[in-house]
């Protein structure tokens, strides 16, 4: 019996460093809308992992498990690992609106229905930005 | 034993809240000038040339207290003008989430690019907006003030999909819109006396609910109520003089506004879209050339 568990322990073991040195941390980035949601898939519509607030550190991360569309980044943010999109993301820590008027924006008493509807305002927005001439 | 930990009780007593209350927090630039006494190094300082570094010093550290007062001051306070647009158009955009029914899965319509061509065609450059496609019949389309201009477009699915309107025929409606904003059409249908009041100015105790119901209310109505036909007139004119250049654009239009106009007459469910835009029918004719009598 022993003869058997000790090659699958084994093979497990590798085969989970094999995972972790395929991934790698990009960079640290900060979340640039009032509010968003980290996604469980690479979609827009997908169904929402957490909601994350303007100048939240998320961690990008590339692995070759994940496989994604460019617009798309792969990221960690507190224990949850999902999606959110790039041009939401910043390298530099933004200015953000509940940064500038925190007693406004806290007196909102936002309510946790409202937090998710904003989050999910950003992702249905379709923008339109014409070129400089 | 007891008398000594009574006395060293009443001592600490004295002592603690001296030390909590007496520090205020300071910058770390002030705790350095407190540290350093100039005074007593004074000649040292002279002959090193360094009095003037601590005058400097001390300049800095003035500077950065009236920014950080003036920091502290603003934490207290409403949006600016250009951010209040901004935060109150997506405050009412969440509020009505379930009625306004714009978060669903919808397809990528490709009306991002169409517009972009329409508006980079006619010399609209460096210009950012938004659109939101609704899926309810009850919001035909509308236009609500952004942050810096970034303006919001709405515009309804089943409307798209009742008139079955074509990427390019979406843009010419949205670029009707854009002129309104252009022209101050919409901000002036929201913009209250207690808007002007209030942004800026500082929260005294918690923010004024009154206000945010008033600008709710507004911002219902202006999607309810309509442009009037003098607004309406000005934007037709400045529509066909922009696409008058295009022809195949102008056309298109013209073609459009006869499409809206057959539909809505015989559409109970967007009758009263002509309430709103008035009216296509008389588009028609401010559009159509005058026959000239030989």
């Amino acid at each position: 019996m022993m003869k058997w568990i000790i090659p699958f322990l084994l093979s497990s073991t590798l085969l989970a460093q094999n995972k972790a040195t395929d991934e790698k941390v990009v960079g640290l980035f900060y979340f640039l809308p009032i509010l968003g949601h980290v996604h469980q898939s690479p979609e827009k519509t997908s169904a929402s992992m957490t909601t994350i607030q303007c100048s939240h550190p998320v961690k990008v991360i590339e692995s070759s498990n994940v496989i994604i569309n460019e617009a798309w980044a792969y990221v960690e943010v507190a224990d949850y690992r999902g999606f959110i999109r790039k041009e939401f993301l910043s390298e530099k820590r933004p200015d953000c609106f509940q940064g500038r008027y925190p007693n406004f924006f806290d007196g909102l008493n936002l309510d946790l229905s409202e937090l998710y509807y904003w989050g999910r305002l950003y992702d249905q927005y379709i923008q339109v930005e014409t070129r400089v001439r | 034993m007891i008398n000594i930990f009574k006395s060293k009780l009443a001592f600490a007593s004295l002592i603690l809240p001296l030390m909590v209350f007496g520090n205020e927090i300071k910058l770390q630039e002030e705790k350095e000038l407190e540290v350093v006494n100039f005074n007593s190094i004074k000649k040292v300082l002279q002959e090193d040339g360094l009095s003037q570094q601590a005058i400097n010093k001390k300049k800095e550290v003035e500077k950065l207290k009236v920014e950080k007062a003036k920091i502290s001051a603003q934490r207290n306070l409403y949006p600016q003008e250009e951010d209040m647009w901004g935060f109150l158009t997506e405050y009412f955009l969440v509020k009505n989430a379930q009625l306004l029914n714009w978060d669903y899965q919808k397809p990528e319509y490709g009306i991002d690019q169409s517009f972009k061509e329409l508006l980079e065609k006619l010399g609209f450059y460096q210009k950012k907006l938004k659109i939101l496609v609704l899926n309810t019949p009850s919001i035909h389309r509308g236009i609500l003030p952004g942050a810096h201009k970034e303006d919001i477009y709405l515009i309804s699915l089943p409307f798209m999909r009742a008139l079955d309107l074509s990427k390019l025929e979406i843009s010419l409606l949205l670029l009707e819109d854009f002129f309104r904003s252009e022209e101050g059409m919409v901000r002036s249908r929201i913009k209250t006396k207690s808007f002007d009041e209030i942004t800026g100015s500082s929260i005294k105790g918690k923010i004024d609910q009154n206000f945010l119901k008033e600008m709710m209310g507004k911002y219902d109505s202006s999607l309810k109520t309509g442009y009037s036909f003098q607004q309406q007139f000005e934007i037709t004119k400045k529509m066909d003089s922009y696409l008058k250049a295009h022809p195949d654009l102008w056309n298109t239009y013209f073609r459009l506004l006869r499409k809206l106009n057959d539909f809505t007459k015989g559409n109970n469910l967007y009758k009263n879209y002509i309430n709103l835009y008035p009216s296509p029918e008389m588009q028609i004719k401010w559009l159509t050339p005058e026959k000239k009598v030989l």
